[in-house]
């Protein structure tokens, strides 16, 4: 099992926005967290991440509690990474916003050129190399950003709304991104999604989150892009 | 306007023949400027972003005390320094009072507080973002924390440009604790008081240019680096 959780809740100043009573989650799938606005599905995210803790429950990473000390936590967080909504670049080039994860893990400047390379040819953002990373569109930054993850390795990619704020050229390669890497590497991918679509067309298992809480997603849902709560009210 | 025309031209040939008495006085300032701002940002830098990142019991007293001490007159900590450094108070055995030391200690008192309250408004402004991407991207907390320091360099930059300019223009701390001995602890802020008051504009003049072209050339650099010399035209 890759994560597992029981009676995980996090609150915010007195606002619990998720509470899961059981998570769990496999190896070398892919997730789609699907939701309306508000739902948790970012929550749940970065406490998979482990950029957040929760504020009650207990959270298991490939059967290890997670104690959220330091070394811990940065030891659970070099084998996962997450790709924000709105992700931002750093102030420099294409080139070592793509190689700063393999920097700060001190991987030798060769292989770190050779990485680097690889993970822009998978994006197709090669030629891009050397651009001032803030000079680039929504898309290609997302692009880069996604380069950036896969850069180093993961062993679980975390991806919040990957095709949002996007069009739909830059949609597509993506999701097509997703889907190779997951077959080539066997990478754990998790994406927050509000596309009911997308979750069916690429994820192997669908969690639909609502109000911060697991739903049963049945196929009559998984095919009619209503929330339960929204279909509860049509049918009342 | 004669006297104002011939101070002026008599303290250009006195920049230009380099004199010796000048060149003492504007390196004696630099030397104390650049230490004290020095000393200060490497206190008030971390500072700055400890206090801008950490959630701590008093964070709200800190930040009053600290925007409070910005407007901390430059005799006021003369007077402070003087105290504990005088042959009576607690450091006198030091011997500091009437050097360039003392002077350092006064002015980096008074510049701490300014890089730390710039520090802290440059750290703040950086997106949240940055330090949540290098966390998830598996940096320590040191190396998020450089990267938050290196997106606001330009705030931070600024700050420590803020504090020299501070320094080098102050005249109250290098009196009161300097002694504006000549050779020693003259600046040239302490030297053109005391130009002033023997009416002799000359050497005055020549300093205040001297003050002048050095904080253009201070800001000069801080715009080339900033890499902002180019401006967009629409």
């Amino acid at each position: 099992m890759l994560y597992e959780a029981t009676g995980l809740t996090r609150t915010f100043k007195g606002r619990t926005v998720l509470n899961l009573e059981h998570l769990a989650i496999e190896s070398h799938a892919i997730y789609a967290l699907i939701g309306p606005n508000g739902a948790g599905k970012t929550t749940l995210l970065n406490l998979l991440a482990f950029l957040d803790r929760p504020t009650t429950g207990t959270l298991q990473f490939r059967g290890l509690v997670v104690r959220y000390n330091r070394q811990q936590l940065l030891e659970l967080r070099r084998r996962i990474v997450l790709v924000d909504q709105y992700p931002i670049l750093f102030t420099s080039s294409v080139w070592k916003n793509v190689g700063f994860g393999l920097k700060v893990r001190g991987i030798s400047k060769k292989l770190r050129a050779h990485r680097i390379e690889q993970a822009l040819e998978l994006v197709g953002m090669e030629q891009f190399r050397q651009a001032d990373a803030h000079t680039l569109s929504g898309g290609e930054t997302k692009r880069v950003a996604l380069a950036r993850a896969l850069a180093i390795e993961p062993e679980v990619l975390l991806c919040d709304e990957p095709t949002a704020n996007v069009d739909q050229e830059n949609q597509e390669i993506i999701l097509q991104i997703l889907q190779r890497i997951n077959r080539e590497h066997r990478t754990s991918i998790i994406l927050a999604t509000h596309y009911l679509a997308q979750s069916r067309g690429l994820a192997d298992h669908t969690l639909m989150l609502e109000y911060g809480t697991l739903s049963d997603l049945t196929d009559e849902i998984a095919g009619n892009p209503v929330f339960p709560s929204q279909k509860i009210a049509m049918e009342e | 306007m004669s006297l104002l025309l011939d101070s002026l031209k008599s303290a250009l040939s006195l920049l230009i023949s380099l004199d010796p008495e000048l060149l003492n006085i504007v390196g004696v300032s630099l030397s104390v400027s650049c230490s004290s701002t020095l000393i200060a940002s490497l206190a008030g830098i971390p500072g700055g972003f400890f206090i801008a990142h950490s959630n701590f019991y008093g964070k709200r007293l800190v930040l009053t005390c600290l925007n409070t001490l910005l407007a901390l007159p430059t005799v006021v900590i003369g007077l402070l320094v003087y105290s504990f450094i005088s042959r009576r108070g607690i450091l006198g055995p030091l011997e500091l009072l009437y050097t360039q030391k003392a002077i350092i200690i006064g002015q980096v008192i008074l510049i701490i507080p300014l890089v730390t309250s710039l520090t802290i408004a440059a750290i703040s402004r950086i997106d949240n973002r940055y330090r949540k991407t290098a966390l998830t991207l598996g940096a320590t907390q040191l190396q998020m924390a450089l990267v938050i320091v290196k997106e606001a360099r330009y705030g931070i930059g600024a700050a420590i440009i803020a504090a020299f300019g501070r320094v080098i223009a102050e005249v109250g701390i290098s009196m009161m604790l300097g002694g504006n001995a000549k050779g020693f602890t003259r600046t040239m802020t302490t030297a053109m008081a005391l130009e002033y008051d023997k009416g002799e504009f000359v050497l005055a003049v020549a300093l205040g240019l001297t003050l002048m072209t050095i904080a253009f050339g201070v800001n000069m650099l801080f715009h080339f680096f900033q890499g902002k010399t180019k401006i967009d035209v629409i």
